[in-house]
Parts: C-alpha cells; sequence; structure tokens
C-alpha cells in the first residue's frame, strides 16, 4: 500500500509541482532500475532535496530507496515520526549522537536498512547550509560505504534548491533549479576519511559540470 | 458549464481555419525540407535546425489548442507563460536572499493581473503593475531593511514584471476586447495575428540572416543579428501581414503600418534579450526548449510586440 501511495505522491504529484511551479529540471535517472543497490549522496541546501531527488527517480524503485532523515526534527514527535516515515519513508537518525563518537549506534539505522536490501538517500553535509556553499563532509557514510562495499555510491549535485526554499523560509519561491545525476561508483578504499574525500570531489565535479 | 469553458466556434471559422492551416502548412514544409536535406546531403549539420523545427510543432499545437478552443484556458495558459518566463528571468538575474518576499509579491501579482485581463476591467488592468507593483515592491524591499543594493533589486523586480507579466498579459486581453459589428474574429484573430506575425518575423529574420547576413547591426551584443536578416524579415512580416490582413478590423494602410510595427518590435525585443543575456554571460536563458534555449529565448519578442500591437489596435478600433 505504502508503495503505491510513494509512486503516487512523488512520481505524479510532486513531479508536476516540483516541474511547473518550482521550476526544477530533472535528470535522466532511469539508470537507477538496473542498480542492485544504492546509496546517493548530494549536497543539502533546502528541504525541497529530499522530494525533489525522490521525485527524480524512476517510480518502480521508489518504495525501496530510504532517505536518511534527522531525527530530531523529523521526528521531533510521534505523528511527525509516523508521518516521516510513512510519506518520506525516512530513516531517522539522531544527529548529536555521531560526534560525541560514543556508542556508535546512530550508524546502527543506517546499517540495518542496508542490510535489508534498501538504498538510501544521504546529505552527507549532516545540515542544511548556505545556498550554493558546500560544508565538509560527515564521515558516517564512509564507515557504512567501506563495510559494504557491494553497495554502489552515486554522487548527485543539485543546484538552486537554496533559493526556492532556503533554510529558515517559509515559503517556496520559484527559482529555477537542476538537478544533475552522477555515475555509480564503488568504494575501493577502506578508510572513511578517503572516501569522503573521493565523494566530495565527485560531488563538487558534478557542480562544475553544471556551471 | 462544458459550453462555459470551452467554445468551437472557431471550426465554422474559416479565416481563423486557413492561418492555423498556414501555420502547419508551413511546419509541414519545413519538416519536409530539413528531412530530404537530410537525405541528400547527410554531411549538413543541420540538426539544430530539425529540433527547433520539431519544438516549433509543439508550440503551434500548444499555442493552438489553448488558445483557440476556450476563453478560460486561453488566460490561465498565457499566465502560466508569464509565470514561467518570471521565473527563468529571476533566477538568471542573481538576486539577494533579502529579495525573497519582494519576489513573492512579483509572483503573487501575475493571478492578479490575468485575473484584471479576465474580468475585463481595463482601468486596473492597465496600471495594476505600471502603478500599482510599482510602488509595492520597493515598500517591500524596504520593509526587509537590507539597503545594500536595494536599488538594483527594487528596479529590476519591476523591470522584470513589466516585460514577462505586463506585456504578455496583453495577449491575453485581447481576448476581453468588446466585440466589434462587423468583425466576426474578434479577439482571438487579433491574438492569432499577433502570434503568427511575431513567430514568422523571428523565424524569416533568422533565415535570412543565415542565407544572406553579412553586415553585422550591432556584433557587441548580437553576432547574428544583420541588416540583410533584419530587413528581409521587415520585408515579408509586412507582406504577410497583410495577406492575412482578413483577421484584424483595420483598413489596408493600417494593417501595413501594423505589420512593419510588429516586426520592428520583435526585432527590438530579441536585442534586448540578447544583450541582457550578454551581460550576464550566458548564451541561453534554460534549456526548456531544444534547439531554442529557454522559454524567454522565445518569447522576448512576444512581449515587446504585444503591449505595440495592442495598444495600436485599441487606439483604432475599440
Amino acid at each position: 500500500m505504502q508503495k503505491y501511495i510513494l509512486r503516487f505522491i512523488y512520481s505524479f504529484i510532486l513531479r508536476i509541482f516540483l516541474k511547473l511551479i518550482v521550476g526544477v529540471k530533472f535528470d535522466d535517472a532511469s539508470f537507477l532500475e538496473k542498480e542492485e543497490q544504492f546509496v546517493i549522496l548530494s549536497n543539502h541546501n533546502s528541504h525541497l532535496d529530499t522530494l525533489s531527488i525522490m521525485a527524480s527517480l524512476p517510480s518502480s524503485i521508489i518504495h525501496r530507496v530510504k532517505p536518511v532523515a534527522a531525527g530530531d526534527y523529523f521526528g521531533r514527535n510521534k505523528i511527525i515520526s509516523w508521518f516521516s516515515r510513512f510519506f518520506i519513508n525516512a530513516i531517522l537518525l539522531e544527529r548529536k549522537g555521531i560526534t560525541k563518537k560514543s556508542s556508535g549506534s546512530p550508524l546502527a539505522a543506517i546499517e540495518k536498512a542496508v542490510d535489508e536490501g534498501y538504498s538510501l538517500i544521504l546529505f552527507p553535509e549532516g545540515t542544511r547550509g548556505q545556498p550554493e556553499k558546500m560544508k565538509t563532509l560527515k564521515r558516517g557514510i564512509g564507515i557504512v560505504l567501506s563495510k559494504n562495499k557491494h553497495v554502489k555510491y552515486i554522487p548527485v549535485y543539485m543546484d538552486g534548491m537554496g533559493k526556492n526554499l532556503p533554510k529558515g523560509g517559509a515559503l517556496i519561491v520559484p527559482y529555477n533549479a537542476k538537478i544533475k545525476y552522477g555515475t555509480p561508483k564503488t568504494v575501493v578504499s577502506d578508510d572513511s576519511k578517503e572516501i569522503m574525500t573521493q565523494i566530495e570531489n565527485d560531488i563538487l565535479t558534478l557542480k562544475d559540470e553544471l556551471h | 458549464m462544458f459550453e462555459k469553458v470551452f467554445q468551437f466556434e472557431v471550426f465554422n471559422n474559416n479565416d481563423l481555419l486557413s492561418v492555423i492551416g498556414l501555420i502547419f502548412g508551413i511546419l509541414t514544409f519545413a519538416s519536409l525540407l530539413f528531412f530530404a536535406i537530410g537525405k541528400i546531403k547527410p554531411d549538413w549539420n543541420i540538426s539544430e535546425l530539425k529540433s527547433r523545427t520539431r519544438s516549433w510543432w509543439v508550440m503551434s499545437f500548444i499555442f493552438i489548442t489553448a488558445t483557440m478552443f476556450s476563453n478560460t484556458i486561453s488566460y490561465i495558459a498565457i499566465a502560466f507563460l508569464s509565470f514561467v518566463a518570471f521565473r527563468e528571468l529571476y533566477s538568471i538575474l542573481g538576486f539577494r536572499d533579502s529579495d525573497r518576499y519582494a519576489i513573492l509579491w512579483a509572483y503573487f501579482s501575475i493571478p492578479i493581473q490575468y485575473f484584471l485581463a479576465f474580468i475585463g476591467w481595463y482601468g486596473a488592468f492597465i496600471i495594476f503593475i505600471p502603478v500599482i507593483m510599482f510602488l509595492l515592491i520597493p515598500l517591500r524591499l524596504v520593509l526587509k531593511g537590507d539597503t545594500k543594493g536595494i536599488i538594483k533589486s527594487m528596479s529590476s523586480i519591476h523591470w522584470i514584471l513589466m516585460l514577462t507579466v505586463f506585456g504578455l498579459s496583453h495577449m491575453a486581453y485581447f481576448l476581453s476586447l468588446p466585440e466589434i459589428p462587423e468583425f466576426k474574429n474578434g479577439g482571438r484573430g487579433l491574438l492569432l495575428f499577433l502570434v503568427f506575425l511575431t513567430e514568422i518575423n523571428d523565424v524569416l529574420q533568422f533565415t535570412f540572416g543565415k542565407i544572406f547576413g553579412k553586415r553585422k547591426i550591432i556584433p557587441s551584443i548580437s553576432p547574428n543579428k544583420t541588416w540583410e536578416g533584419f530587413i528581409g524579415g521587415l520585408i515579408c512580416t509586412t507582406i504577410i501581414g497583410y495577406l492575412i490582413s482578413f483577421l484584424t478590423p483595420l483598413s489596408t494602410f493600417e494593417v501595413l503600418f501594423a505589420s512593419f510595427m510588429i516586426a520592428f518590435a520583435g526585432f527590438s525585443g530579441d536585442l534586448v534579450m540578447s544583450s541582457i543575456k550578454r551581460d550576464i554571460g550566458v548564451k541561453d536563458t534554460s534549456t526548456a526548449i531544444p534547439g531554442h534555449g529557454g522559454i524567454l529565448d522565445r518569447i522576448d519578442s512576444l512581449s515587446f510586440t504585444a503591449p505595440a500591437f495592442f495598444h495600436f489596435i485599441y487606439y483604432l478600433s475599440y
């Protein structure tokens, strides 16, 4: 049931809304249908980011892709938490735990989803920053990828989302935005830092291709 | 309800039908021509011309279905065109983050302007953007309190509104003009006349420029604008305007002048948009229409010809 609701929301309603009103130019993502399991890694400037990536996915795989969202925001109470899990299909992550390095448990939810065969959408910057500026990437996903070498990562760069709906903005002010997909890549290194540098370079390369 | 929204009298109107037929005739001719050239001279690179022609098919089809069968849909469609054009220009001109709320007000003025056209309140329609929005936009910017670069924002936002909303909304107002006895083609005929002449003028200037173009008019703005293209387009457009003058209530002399004016205004609009793109260093305003560039690259001339032709005819006939 959730599968069809997600398809209807993202591939139909949101796709039309984002295309016609917001002005998002989607990239062709049909190649994702052939990928077994992947992690989409993108820059993050707006709440529209997750919705746009979801809407850009081929509708047949939408239910297999889980965005990783901040638990302190998208799970701040029971209703919102249920809403995020059902309508965004989100994995709720406790952001604060990662920096403490205490138990490693924040990654557990992500690892569980990967083990179950889900693909992920993740913003390694951790939070929405200033429009068109990249922050340093968090290492968490590098650790997960180094343990799961069969999972490919796909760099994505989004341009203009932060102008449509910036952090702190309450209303969408339409602005022509773009999503650009890179090619799927496999991780070779075991060092999460090295993996993150590679990912950052891939995203920045896409940025240069757009401009 | 259905009869209220859709009107099919276009099928009983031979004047409109013949011009619509002419449009599709020209498109068929162009498609066949490029197909033949592709077969005879495979080494000529005409892929851009082909994709342009394909886009013309799509645009003509959308324009005709959106404007010929339903008044209500016509207003919505032209309003949407304004919206996309506004968004495109806003996106490339580079505004401050603090301009967002003024921009939002500007977006809201689009449905209002088209609603005024829809109800045919001419007095409000004609002053809403030039006067009311002219006063409101700076006010909204000032309330935000960010003065650094505010002059540029005040002027550009209003200028984009004038170009993409005020200018284009004249296309919609044709449909609200009162009926003239003895003139059955009405607003639809005038709209078709305007859009067809503007676009055929673009095509003719492009074609004459490609074939005969030597002397550049303003090389610092566009290397593709030549005297040969401009004059060739001007003369042909005036002749074509004369040939389809049955769409208008104008006399022969008036229709010749109107067609000449449309050709000239179209050229000016094109030139102005080229200079803006030069200024910010982009070739096309976006990649919305294959072969053409952005929506603005296509309607830049319309935003000049629509008000020019509208006020000419409004003065003479209404």
